[in-house]
C-alpha cells in the first residue's frame, strides 16, 4: 500500500505548513507575544501522517501539545495564530487556550490542558460512535508523560473491554518536562502496556510519515472492522523546551537534539521526493514560500485583530 | 530585619524544616533539579539528596495516596501539586482519605502531610493553571486550609504547616511569589487558625486572603483619601476560622466587605458572613457584602482575565456603598441573650 506522489505531496505540505507555524509560534512566545507555548517542532510527522485520510467524521483529541493536528484537521494557520493571540478571531474568542478549542464539524474534540485526562474523554466519544452505530474512529493523542495517570489506564481497559473503535496514540518524546522517561516509567516500554489489554501494539518510528500513516491506516481499519482498540507507540522527538516559560533543560542534551535533527521528517520525505523523481527542488520551494507567506500573513492578521469585547467573558458558562 | 521575596521565604522554610526534622521528605512532579513549577523547591535536591527530595512520574493519585500512606506511618512529607487546578485529579486521596482517617480511627492516626498548590489569575495562563479552589478544601472537615499573603507569613505558616499533625491544604498565590517584604531575623513561626489585623481603622471592616489583602490595602488607603477609615484583616488561615478575630473586627466597625478572588457562589466569603450573621448579628450597622470573582472559569486572554480580576476594583465601590452616609446606623430593637 504505498501512497501516490500526490499523497506524499500532501503530506509534505501538511508538514511543512505545521513547521512554519512552529517556528513562528515558538518565536513569538520567546519574545512574550501570548502567555506560553509547547512546542512540537520536530515532531510533524505525526499529526501528519496520522490525519491524512480520515474523515470528517472521525474524531482526533489532542492534548496541550500538537497543535499540528488541528492544522492537519483543516483549522487555519491564521485561525490558530489568533488563537495564540487570544484574540477575537479565534476560534474560542480568545477565552480559552486554543489547544481546547472543539470543532464538531472537522471532527476536532475539545481537548485538556490536563495530561492524560484525555484519553477517558476520547473513550467516551468512541464509546457514543459504537452506540450509534456509526463506522467512525476515534484517535486519542496523548504524550509519553501521560502513561502513568490513572486516568489513561482506566480508559484503556473500558475501551478494551468494549472493543471501541479508537487508537490510541502515544507520541513518546522521551521527556515529559523536565523528567526522562528511564525515571517516569517502569518496564522499560509504553507499548508493552497494549498486551495488559490484549491489544495490538506497535512501536514506530514517529519521524517517518509513510509509517505513521501505514501504522495509522492499520489501526483505523480494525476499529472499522470491529476489531477494537490498536495502542501506537511513535519515537520522536520535540525540538524546544517543554514550553516558553523559562522552562530548564536538563537531561536533554545538545548532541541527543543534533541526533533527532538528522532525522527530520521533512527533510527524510523531501529526500524521498527528489531521489525518486516524484518531485523537484523547484516544487518544493515553491511550496514552502507558499507556506511562508500564508503562516506571515496569518500572524499579520492575529497582531492585528482585536481582543473580545469585555462582556463576552461571562457568557457561554452554560448552554 | 531581612527583605526577601515570598518564593525565597518559602524555599527557605523547606531548607529549614528539613534540617531540623529527618521525617520531613519532599515528594512531587519536577521538583527536584527543576526546583519546582515556581522555584520553591531550588537546592533542595542538591542539599538533602534524591531520597528526601522525590521527583515523580505524572501521577498525582498515586503520588498523593503516597504521600498520605507515608504520613500515616510516621514521615511529614510535603508534596507539592503544581498548580491547585490539578488537585481535582488527586482529589479522592485528599479528601475521601487524607482528611478522614483521623477520624475514621478515631484519633488513632493521624496524617501530617502539607500540599502545596499556586493558585490564582493573571498571567493569562487560562481555565486550568488561574483558579482560586480554596472553598474546594474548606468543605471538608479535616483539612486545614492557609493562605499567606506575605513572604513572613509564608514563612512562619509553612512551618508550622509542617508541624501539623493535620493535613494542610496550603495555598501560594502565583502573582505572590516575586513580592518582596520583610521577615524578622528570628524568623517566628505563624500560628496556623490566628488572623492578623493588617491595618487598624474604625469605619468598616474588610477581610481578605491572599492577593486579595494588597487590594483591600490598596483600597483601604484610597478610602483614607476620602475619609473613610478601614479596618483590613488578613485571615492567613481559613480553617480553622479565627472567629474572635473576626468578630472582633466587626464589633469595632459595625460594617463587613468579605473579598476573595475566587468566584462568588458558595467561595468561603459566604461561610464568614454567614458566622457573622449568625452569632454576631447586633455588631453589624449594614447589610454585610461580598466582593468576590464572577461565577465563570478564568478567560485566557489577558482583558478578558482582567474582566474576572475586576474584584480589585470593585472593592472600592464596596467601600463607597457602606459608608454611614449610605446606610445610617440602625437602631437596635432587638438585642442579644
Amino acid at each position: 500500500m504505498s501512497l501516490s506522489a500526490e499523497n506524499l505531496l500532501d503530506l509534505y505540505r501538511t508538514m511543512l505548513l505545521i513547521r512554519r507555524f512552529e517556528e513562528t509560534a515558538f518565536i513569538k512566545a520567546t519574545e512574550g507575544i501570548y502567555a506560553n507555548y509547547h512546542g512540537g517542532m520536530g515532531q510533524e510527522a505525526i499529526p501528519a501522517g496520522v490525519c491524512h485520510g480520515l474523515k470528517a467524521t472521525d474524531k482526533t483529541m489532542i492534548t496541550h501539545r500538537g497543535l499540528g493536528v488541528l492544522l492537519a484537521r483543516g483549522i487555519t494557520v491564521e485561525q490558530i495564530f489568533a488563537g495564540l493571540y487570544a484574540k477575537l478571531t479565534s476560534p474560542t474568542r480568545g477565552r480559552i487556550p486554543v489547544y481546547h478549542m472543539g470543532e464538531p464539524d472537522l471532527g476536532i474534540l475539545a481537548g485538556t490542558s490536563m495530561v492524560g485526562s484525555v484519553v477517558p474523554l476520547a473513550v467516551g466519544s468512541a464509546l457514543a460512535d459504537q452506540l450509534a452505530g456509526h463506522n467512525n474512529v476515534t484517535i486519542s493523542f496523548f504524550g509519553d508523560g501521560a502513561v502513568n495517570r490513572g486516568d489513561v489506564h482506566e480508559g484503556m481497559n473500558l475501551a478494551c473491554v468494549r472493543k471501541l473503535p479508537i487508537v490510541f496514540f502515544c507520541e513518546n518524546n522521551f521527556y515529559a518536562k523536565s523528567t526522562p522517561l528511564e525515571l517516569s516509567t517502569a518496564g522499560g516500554s509504553i507499548v508493552a502496556r497494549a498486551q495488559g489489554y490484549g491489544i495490538e501494539g506497535h512501536l514506530i518510528d514517529g519521524n517517518d510519515v509513510t509509517t505513521v500513516h501505514e501504522a495509522t491506516q492499520h489501526a483505523i481499519e480494525r476499529a472499522r472492522a470491529g476489531d477494537g482498540p490498536t495502542f501506537i507507540e511513535c519515537e520522536t522527538y520535540r525540538w524546544t523546551p517543554h514550553s516558553t516559560a523559562g522552562d530548564r533543560e536538563f537531561a536533554r542534551t545538545e548532541e541527543e537534539l543534533a541526533q533527532w535533527k538528522a532525522k527530520c521528517p521533512i527533510k527524510r520525505l523531501e529526500k524521498q521526493l527528489l531521489d525518486s523523481n516524484q518531485a523537484s527542488a523547484d516544487q518544493l520551494q515553491k511550496i514552502d514560500q507558499e507556506i511562508l507567506a500564508q503562516v506571515e500573513q496569518a500572524i499579520d492578521f492575529a497582531a492585528a485583530a482585536p481582543y473580545a469585547p469585555r462582556e463576552t467573558a461571562i457568557e457561554n458558562v452554560y448552554r | 530585619m531581612a527583605t526577601i521575596t515570598y518564593t525565597e521565604a518559602l524555599n527557605a522554610a523547606h531548607h529549614q524544616a528539613m534540617q531540623d526534622d529527618a521525617r520531613v521528605f519532599l515528594i512531587g512532579e519536577d521538583i527536584g533539579q527543576y526546583g519546582g513549577i515556581y522555584r520553591v523547591t531550588e537546592g533542595l535536591l542538591e542539599k538533602f539528596g534524591k531520597k528526601r527530595v522525590r521527583d515523580t512520574p505524572i501521577s498525582e493519585a498515586a503520588i498523593t495516596g503516597a504521600a498520605i500512606g507515608a504520613a500515616l506511618v510516621g514521615c511529614r512529607p510535603i508534596l507539592e501539586i503544581g498548580f491547585v487546578d490539578f488537585a481535582g485529579t488527586c482529589f479522592d486521596q485528599i479528601t475521601n482519605q487524607a482528611a478522614k482517617f483521623r477520624y475514621m480511627s478515631d484519633g488513632q492516626v493521624s496524617v501530617p502531610l502539607v500540599f502545596r498548590m499556586a493558585c490564582g489569575a493573571g498571567l493569562g495562563y487560562g481555565v486550568h493553571h488561574s483558579q482560586s479552589l480554596e472553598a474546594w478544601f474548606t468543605h471538608v472537615p479535616g483539612l486545614k486550609v492557609v493562605m499567606p499573603a506575605t513572604p513572613e507569613d509564608a514563612y512562619g505558616l509553612l512551618l508550622s504547616a509542617i508541624d501539623d499533625d493535620n493535613p494542610v491544604a496550603f495555598l501560594e498565590h502565583k502573582m505572590l511569589y516575586s513580592l518582596k517584604g520583610e521577615i524578622p531575623d528570628a524568623r517566628p513561626r505563624v500560628p496556623i487558625g490566628k488572623a492578623k489585623v493588617v491595618r487598624d481603622g474604625d469605619d468598616i471592616t474588610i477581610v481578605a486572603w491572599s492577593r486579595a489583602v494588597h487590594w483591600a490595602l490598596a483600597a483601604a488607603e484610597e478610602a483614607a483619601r476620602e475619609g473613610i477609615s478601614c479596618h483590613v484583616v488578613d485571615l492567613r488561615t481559613l480553617m480553622p476560622l479565627d472567629e474572635a478575630t473576626l468578630f472582633a473586627a466587626v464589633e469595632k466597625t459595625g460594617r463587613l466587605i468579605v473579598c476573595h478572588e475566587a468566584c462568588q457562589t458558595a467561595g468561603f466569603g459566604a461561610e464568614i458572613i454567614a458566622r457573622v450573621v449568625d452569632q454576631a448579628f447586633d455588631a453589624l450597622d449594614a447589610p454585610p457584602l461580598r466582593v468576590c470573582g464572577p461565577d465563570t472559569p478564568v478567560p485566557n486572554s489577558l482583558p478578558l482575565e482582567a474582566v474576572y480580576l475586576d474584584t480589585e476594583f470593585r472593592l472600592m465601590d464596596a467601600v463607597r456603598n457602606l459608608t454611614v452616609a449610605n446606610h445610617p446606623k440602625p437602631k437596635k430593637t432587638r438585642t442579644r441573650s
